[in-house]
């Protein structure tokens, strides 16, 4: 195995030359981008990337130009895992056989969104983890459906008012929590699964590396604070990813083979989940007399997540 | 690589394929920016200055080289050279502002002006001083 | 090192084992592939393989059939020899993918074994799928028998992955009828074959670490249009021409001699049948008696489906008096696909032949000897009398009261 790329802080972070290119078509101040950058420059072994279709994908292979210094695939919607599962069993044959062109051996990643991973895609990574191709997925999630305009997914958190799921007079938005991929995707007994959060970088940069050198399907879920969707300035992009990892909402966590669960951060100061809806338009609506319920909702279902998150550390389950 | 859109049909690559650099490259993760041979087809190439409304104005004196701007900025215009940050990429900054937000110095090393504000040196001049907290 | 299987000869096997050795005698990198009936065989064969020893490659057992195609999108671009199978529902499902299989100038083989679309649901051969393909891009070759399904297996290789070329190729051939009916099957040595074929020559691989490439981009309006253009341009000019030199070439080493449009019995015919899959040999025999009896009947059978052989068809019906285009596949609220393509080639010939239509053989339904001899006698009236005498289209063998809309 390629050795692993010393980061001993950010000084030496820096030093890194980045894969991913400027003057691709995200928002200014989106984190897809930064995650990107932090997943690349994890590592120096060569990359064999491929995204799904969404924000990431339409932004940065827009002909003719291409944001990527790596070889990267596009096919559709739904497939990105299995496109990238396919290049990695193509480079295993032709390993077996000596016709490879290169005599390195790249690591294999792929990213979806949130609609691609939770929702139309499940089934292709679910493939993919069952065979355990050797390679990385990487959701990035942001909770909606950005690319196509703020439609819901199966991420979107309750409360949330997304174009298919708005608030109304009669309704505070989205109506049921997200599903628990995490859990999911330790289920499969997937070697190594991780929250991330670009925000705490070193963390982050930390489970990717842990990733790049476990053997087999890694899945990480990569909270993508979108600015666009979720309604707050470009310049907050970092600001609102603190409130959701200092509130819990986006705990940070990984699980070793499907049962060894860590929490990687405890914040010092847990801020009320409030403080973090209160700062995203998706969610002004909550702060309605008549929708004050569902952020008690919203602070309970958070304290209990939070609460199991603890429980099965202890237990290692 | 074509890049006209008046090219015939018969004038691009199959597959609509994009090449990201014009020669071999070997160890693309450690040469920095200036030593590749990028293609026209490489988004390097291309900027979005003109998406800006507002632009981050980098003033040296008050920088720990603390790296925070480097990492958060989302666009890859952060320039870093041996630890130290040393500019913005002005063809490839949106303007978003994350950089001037993370910045932890008092007055902050980064400050965000009106795009059409041209005389950096002035504006330097006038930086603001250390905020009384 | 895979281990050789020392084959005779003539080996009986049926139309999914000869597609199956034909994959395997290609050292194929990777099979991504999904089992559906009735191409399910050609799944388990190549398992077996995998199970002996006899194959070097990584066969990816995917969880469904878009999966499959997507796993050899992803395993073709890479860089290496890509193939796959499948039938009907399964080949519905990895349309979407079909589509970007050929945008993306991949050089994947399929073999698919024609059944009948649901719903109703329906296991039996008929050409549904192979006609859901026909605007998809890839190259589409008819095999008629095993034998053809072997040949021609071999000959995809050769053709797609041609650099020029690089476009995925079809392989159909009628379940049941072909896939599951035991028959003679020539064969060539392993080494033969696989000299035949040659090594698989990477281009654009994503694989190539010191050229990284960015495949599958955007294109909107400024240059979708032109894509589109020069990938129609390359299936009717590099595509065509590579498959007649292969076949040329694969004539010489077997001296089985295969065209783009297969004529039988066409010597100054009068009367034809166009029409493709198994029918194809049924129609050989009845005009074979029908010349006996002193009618000029012949028959085309289609074997190159996409890039549409339209010159070689027009050549070979400028004199034939009338024709009928046979189509296997419910037409749904118009003629059939083939009544229409034949309709086009006929049109610019100076006497265009007098054109009918035939739906037959939905969901498995058989086509008789005696079905083919009706057609053959309807199209003699047709030829003595200067006219149509039957509706355009006719429903063979249909239970319950005669459809004539056209
Ligand atoms: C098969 C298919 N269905 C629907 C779409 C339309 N579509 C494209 S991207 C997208 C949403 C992407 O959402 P997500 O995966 O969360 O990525 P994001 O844009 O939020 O990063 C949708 C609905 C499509 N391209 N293909
Ligand atoms: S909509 Fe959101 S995810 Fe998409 S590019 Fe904009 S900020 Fe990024
Ligand atoms: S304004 Fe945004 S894009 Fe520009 S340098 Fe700062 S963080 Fe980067
Ligand atoms: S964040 Fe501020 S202090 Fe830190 S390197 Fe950037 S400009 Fe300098
Ligand atoms: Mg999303």
């Amino acid at each position: 195995m390629s050795e692993i790329k010393k980061i001993k802080n950010l000084k030496e972070f820096s030093t890194s030359a980045d894969r991913f290119e400027g003057a691709n078509l995200l928002c200014p101040g989106c984190a897809h981008s930064i995650i990107v950058r932090e997943i690349l420059n994890a590592t120096n072994d060569d990359l064999i990337l491929g995204s799904s279709t969404g924000c990431l994908e339409v932004c940065t292979a827009v002909y003719p130009y291409t944001s990527w210094d790596n070889s990267w695939i596009h096919i559709g919607f739904e497939n990105s895992s299995t496109a990238i599962a396919g290049a990695e069993a193509m480079h295993k044959a032709k390993k077996r056989k000596g016709t490879l062109i290169s005599d390195r051996d790249p690591k294999f990643v792929a990213f979806g969104g949130d609609g691609s991973t939770y929702d139309i895609g499940f089934q292709w990574i679910s493939g993919c983890f069952e065979r355990g191709h050797d390679m990385m997925y990487v959701c990035l999630d942001n909770e909606v459906y950005a690319n196509t305009g703020g439609q819901r997914s199966s991420a979107t958190p309750i409360g949330s008012s997304t174009v298919t799921t708005p608030a109304g007079s009669h309704s505070y938005g989205e109506k049921k929590d997200k599903k628990d991929m995490l859990s999911i995707m330790a289920a499969h007994n997937a070697p190594y699964v991780a929250q991330v959060a670009p925000n705490k970088w070193k963390d982050m940069i930390k489970k990717i590396q842990t990733g790049f050198a476990t053997e087999g399907p890694v899945y990480i879920n990569a909270m993508s604070a979108c600015t666009t969707e979720w309604k707050f300035d470009p310049a907050d992009t970092i600001a609102v990813s603190d409130l959701a990892t200092d509130s819990l909402v986006f705990p940070l966590y990984e699980i070793i083979n499907g049962t060894e669960l860590n929490i990687t951060y405890r914040p010092k100061n847990i801020v009320p989940v409030k403080d973090y809806l209160g700062a995203q338009g998706r969610f002004k609506h909550l702060f309605k007399p008549e929708n004050a319920h569902v952020l008690d909702e919203w602070q309970k279902r958070t304290d209990a997540k939070w609460d199991l998150l603890q429980r099965r550390e202890e237990a290692r389950v | 690589m074509a890049k006209n859109e008046n090219n015939g049909w018969n004038d691009f690559d199959i597959g609509a394929l994009l090449f990201s650099f014009d020669k071999e490259t070997k160890n693309i993760a450690t040469t920095l920016q200036e030593d590749r041979p990028y293609s026209n087809s490489n988004s390097f190439t291309a900027s979005v200055a003109d998406w800006r409304v507002m632009k981050p104005v980098f003033n040296k004196e008050f920088c720990i080289d603390c790296q925070f701007c480097w990492i958060y900025c989302p666009d890859m215009s952060i320039i870093s050279r041996d630890k130290k940050m040393i500019g913005i990429d002005m063809d490839h900054c949106k303007g978003c502002g994350i950089c001037v937000e993370v910045c932890p110095t008092n007055p902050k090393s980064l400050l965000m002006y009106d795009e059409h504000l041209e005389d950096e040196e002035a504006l330097i001049a006038a930086w603001p001083a250390k905020e009384e907290k | 090192m895979a281990d050789k299987i020392d084959l005779l000869d003539i080996e009986v096997w049926d139309g999914n084992m000869a597609a199956s050795q034909a994959m395997r005698q290609a050292q194929i990198d990777v099979v991504a592939a999904y089992p559906i009936t009735p191409s399910t065989p050609v799944v388990q064969n190549y398992s077996t393989f995998l199970a002996n020893n006899q194959i070097d490659g990584e066969f990816v057992m995917v969880e469904s059939e878009h999966a499959a195609m997507s796993g050899c999108v992803g395993a073709s671009a890479a860089g290496g020899r890509v193939a796959t199978a499948t039938s009907s529902q399964g080949f519905a499902l990895m349309c979407e993918v079909l589509y970007q299989a050929s945008g993306m100038r991949l050089p994947i083989v399929m073999h698919v074994v024609n059944r009948a679309l649901a719903a109703p649901l329906n296991v039996n051969g008929d050409h549904s799928d192979m006609y859901l393909g026909r605007d998809s891009g890839w190259i589409q070759a008819d095999a008629f028998n095993a034998q053809e399904a072997y040949d021609l297996g071999l000959m995809a290789f050769k053709i797609s992955e041609d650099h020029k070329v690089r476009l995925p190729m079809m392989i159909h051939q009628d379940g049941f009828m072909t896939s599951h009916t035991a028959q003679g099957v020539k064969t060539l040595s392993d080494d033969v074959a696989y000299n035949f074929i040659g090594e698989f020559k990477p281009m654009n691989a994503m694989l190539d670490l010191d050229r990284p490439a960015t495949h599958g981009v955007q294109t909107e309006e400024d240059y979708h249009y032109e894509f589109k253009a020069r990938q129609h341009h390359d299936l009717m000019t590099f595509a065509k021409a590579k498959t007649q030199e292969v076949f040329d070439e694969f004539e010489t080493l077997t001296g089985r001699k295969y065209s783009m449009i297969q004529e039988y019995d066409m010597e100054g015919a009068d009367i034809a049948i166009v029409c493709m899959g198994t029918s194809v040999e049924t129609a050989r025999l009845v005009a074979t008696d029908m010349r006996t009896k002193g009618i000029k009947a012949g028959v085309i059978g289609i074997r190159i489906i996409r890039p549409w052989p339209f010159e070689e068809i027009k050549e070979a019906l400028k004199d034939v008096k009338a024709v009928a285009a046979l189509d296997r596949s419910s037409p749904n609220g118009a003629l059939g696909m083939l009544y229409n393509e034949l309709a086009g080639c006929l049109l610019q010939n100076a006497k265009p032949s007098i054109l009918s239509n035939y739906v037959y053989g939905l969901g498995g339904r058989d086509l008789t000897k005696d079905n083919i001899k009706q057609v053959f006698t309807e199209l003699k009236a047709n030829a003595d009398t200067g006219k149509l005498t039957t509706p355009t289209q006719q429903w063979i063998s249909l239970n319950g009261e005669a459809l004539n809309f056209f």
